[in-house]
């Protein structure tokens, strides 16, 4: 298995021990909390902390073919209250089944998610442009879009059907983080299995010599931003079925957990190096602290300060790795 | 040649200010410096050429404190002197003007000028009126007066820089002024400007390090010469006492005329593989532009100096910036080359200079860098496939002897030469009919060297066609059938095998006719 992946896509023994780094850091967190708190350890507060990790899952998985490639992604928490503006008027388009409308909502979602990704890729790859700007203003125009089309108005009263996919749960795990990892695992066979996934390496590593070997760069940009797209279309889908509501004012601030998720997993923010399955536990290093350190009785905002170390911290040790790995 | 007119006939000071003994310095492997010694003169100009890599820049790396020598003293005026940083060869007085600008762009000139002692007011706050007028003195003094000390440094023009950096260094009272091809980009006229400040501050006594490719340069504004052959100094001359032919014989050497073989190579070239006609990647004046054949089983080699327009040259040809004007044909046929990937369906490859920067991803196995162009290979309906993979790495390996550990190690675990080699087994996995390379053995130390040839002449007597540029000669002389010299973007004269010889070639590139 090591060399396999070695051989697919530059994992190094050492880069697994990294990753198995952070694994450990998530266990000692749920070792500390299971002790140190009453509750953090039951069934109920676990299928609890895996619906929090679920949409800041789903953006991070496309986020970490952005940030793979050198890019940035500002506009996904912009672009899910478009996706969900946008699905919220199909599923409520009047005369329709319940079913269509469920069907029809989805394929909006996951079509303005895309649109809003292709147009962050194009532009910023056209014009070698550094996304951070580009989706800057994406996180504006996505925003208005939203408001604009819902008139600032909450949309709700959704199929009861497509409200009970949102709760459902199978053997305590709720079927939307059952998508959502499914996700991660499609996202990991693209991205360690195939030429694509390899590009995306590759470009992150040393463009320039990609693009000498004759590849169209371009194209593979712009795949990654519309991934990214897509999973903040997705996340959209999740978040109106979770809570049977779609709001233009959705999402605010949740490009930035998504970042961190990535981050706090060893992505690199230059690009090249870091896995989906890092992006796995660095959303589920960000959910459980969120809740252990409620359940601790730390207010909200101290929750928001630890965050915030835990995010610098990885950092720091990803500067660390980055020089590791260079000598 | 005639001493230039500004040299002013003030008394040189007899003493030396700074003497070099015997420097060593290696990177790797490879050795930069080998043996390095001369002196300067209180208040001379003093020329230093030599070929690309005969180690002018790495000695004054280790002057200006860039860098630490391995072995051999140097002393400043009777004073050991081993600078820890630019900033301490600074203190010393000692201040290096580089190719590369350090200037500011979006500061003005004042700014930029006086960027290393701003003038404070009693409050500690910047003092503008006092900068400016720093600033004008110092433009004015080398002659600058049509510059406005509050403009940006982007309003000027590359020369107006160049002396604008001149003025800055002269601000820190150097006693030592290395300037390092300052004329490379200016004009004739701004040349003559520079050799007219270069005497006054001569005549202040200052003494000045003048690295130039340019010898009618050198005979006109230097006192005396050191010439550098492959990292060692070979001698150093008065300018009365010597001439420009003199120089180039320096350079070439004795053991490089030894070391050179005529004999044919016992290859007979095929059919025109590519054709330039009037291939130009410079806007210029003499719009000749660049026209060559290129035969299967040939190798041609490209020599020059750096800047003559090799490497722009083969990146023309390859679409990776596109030539301004000109047609490129391939096996007769007019080849329209927007990317590289155009010129990778038409059977060529591009082994680059760079190989960290544009041949190689360092992070990741050997066996994902060599099957990069070609993926195809290497993989079904886009799924990858390591076992294949693994095995055109082993085998492309093999055929290059290439030292490895595992195939999926990183490549970044490599020796230069191996390195060098992974970048070449990418490229001769896609089979091409023409290979280009960018200097093929840059930072390979001897014995990969040798395997790279031989690979090379094997690809040759396969039927492949080589275009190689090379800055080292020996290399060139070595490998090619004919040899093209550039200079300033045009193609200088053509050699063929029997005619080889090293002296010949830099008179060409040096434009010494």
């Amino acid at each position: 298995m090591t060399s396999t992946s070695a051989t697919t896509n530059g994992f190094s023994v050492q880069r697994i021990l990294n990753s198995a780094g952070i694994g450990i850091a998530l266990l000692a967190l749920v070792v500390f909390f299971s002790v140190y708190t009453e509750h953090f350890l039951t069934a109920a507060n676990l299928t609890n902390i895996l619906t929090q990790v679920t949409i800041n899952l789903a953006l991070a998985v496309g986020m970490t073919f952005v940030i793979l490639i050198g890019g940035i992604d500002l506009s996904v928490g912009s672009v899910l209250a478009l996706a969900a503006t946008v699905a919220g008027m199909a599923i409520t388009l009047p005369g329709i089944s319940p079913t269509s409308a469920i069907l029809l909502a989805m394929l909006a979602a996951v079509i303005a998610g895309s649109v809003c990704g292709v147009a962050n890729g194009v532009i910023s790859a056209h014009w070698r442009l550094p996304s951070f700007i580009i989706t800057l203003g994406m996180l504006n125009i996505a925003r208005g879009a939203a408001l604009t089309a819902s008139n600032a108005q909450t949309i709700y009263s959704f199929p009861p059907a497509f409200n009970a996919f949102g709760s459902a749960q199978i053997a305590g795990i709720p079927l939307v983080f059952a998508v959502v990892l499914l996700l991660v695992g499609i996202a990991w066979f693209v991205l360690t299995r195939t030429v694509f996934g390899r590009m995306i390496y590759a470009i992150g590593s040393n463009e320039e010599a990609v693009r000498l070997a004759g590849h169209p760069v371009f194209r593979y940009k712009v795949a990654a931003f519309t991934i990214c797209g897509l999973t903040a279309g997705i996340a959209a889908i999740i978040y109106m079925a979770r809570l049977n509501i779609s709001s233009p004012i959705a999402g605010i601030g949740f490009e930035l957990n998504a970042i961190a998720a990535v981050i706090i997993g060893g992505t690199s923010l230059n690009g090249g190096r870091g896995s989906v399955i890092g992006t796995l536990i660095g959303a589920f290093i960000i959910g459980v602290l969120a809740n252990g350190l409620i359940l601790l009785g730390l207010t909200d905002f101290m929750r928001q300060m630890i965050t915030g170390i835990v995010i610098i911290v990885a950092v720091i040790l990803d500067h660390y790795r980055a020089k590791l790995s260079a000598s | 040649m005639t001493t230039h007119p500004y040299i002013l006939a003030t008394g040189v000071g007899r003493e030396d200010i700074l003497a070099v003994d015997n420097l060593g310095k290696s990177f790797g492997g490879v050795r930069a410096l080998n043996g390095v010694s001369f002196a300067l003169r209180q208040g001379e100009v003093h020329a230093l050429v030599g070929e690309n890599g005969a180690g002018k820049s790495t000695l004054i790396k280790i002057l200006s404190g860039a860098f630490r020598a391995d072995s051999g003293t140097i002393l400043l005026s009777g004073v050991p002197y081993t600078p820890s940083s630019p900033r301490d060869a600074k203190g010393c007085g000692l201040q290096v003007v580089h190719q590369e600008f350090n200037l500011l762009p979006d500061l003005t000139v004042a700014e930029n000028i006086c960027f290393e002692d701003f003038p404070r007011t009693k409050l500690g706050l910047l003092d503008r009126t006092a900068m400016n007028a720093k600033a004008r003195t110092a433009l004015d003094t080398i002659g600058l007066t049509d510059v406005n000390v509050r403009w940006p440094i982007s309003r000027l023009g590359i020369a107006q820089r160049q002396l604008v950096e001149i003025a800055r260094s002269l601000q820190s009272h150097s006693r030592i002024l290395i300037l390092d091809e300052p004329t490379a980009t200016l004009t004739q006229r701004e040349t003559v400007r520079l050799f007219g400040i270069i005497g006054d501050i001569r005549a202040q006594g200052v003494t000045v390090v003048f690295v130039t490719h340019h010898l009618d340069e050198v005979f006109a504004i230097c006192d005396r010469v050191t010439v550098f052959r492959s990292g060692e100094t070979v001698i150093t001359q008065d300018i009365a006492q010597t001439t420009p032919a003199e120089v180039v014989r320096h350079m070439v050497g004795r053991e490089l005329q030894a070391e050179m073989s005529t004999d044919a190579t016992g290859r007979s070239p095929g059919a025109v593989a590519l054709e330039l006609r009037r291939l130009q990647t410079m806007p210029s004046r003499d719009a000749a532009g660049v026209s060559l054949l290129l035969r299967y089983g040939e190798i041609l080699g490209i020599a020059g100096l750096v800047g003559a327009g090799r490497t722009e040259l083969l990146r023309a040809i390859f679409g990776v910036d596109p030539a301004r004007s000109g047609t490129v044909l391939r096996d007769g046929i007019e080849l329209v080359v927007r990317a590289p990937v155009d010129a990778i369906a038409a059977g060529i490859g591009f082994v680059t200079e760079d190989r960290k920067d544009e041949g190689l991803i360092l992070s990741m196995p050997i066996a994902a860098n060599v099957s990069l162009a070609s993926m195809d290979k290497v993989s079904a309906k886009g799924i990858l496939l390591a076992k294949q993979e693994a095995e055109i790495a082993k085998k492309g390996g093999a055929r290059l002897h290439l030292k490895y550990g595992r195939i999926e190690d990183l490549v970044s675990s490599l020796s230069g030469g191996n390195q060098q080699k992974v970048v070449l087994a990418k490229w001769l996995e896609r089979g091409p009919r023409v290979l280009m390379l960018d200097e093929p053995t840059r930072g390979v130390d001897v014995g990969a060297k040798a395997e790279i040839y031989t690979i090379l002449r094997g690809l040759a007597d396969q039927g492949v066609a080589l275009l190689i540029v090379s800055s080292e000669l020996p290399e060139l002389m070595a490998l090619s059938d004919r040899i093209i010299v550039l200079a300033d973007h045009q193609i200088r004269g053509e050699l063929a095998r029997p005619h080889f010889s090293a002296e010949r070639i830099l008179q060409l590139a040096y434009n010494q006719h």
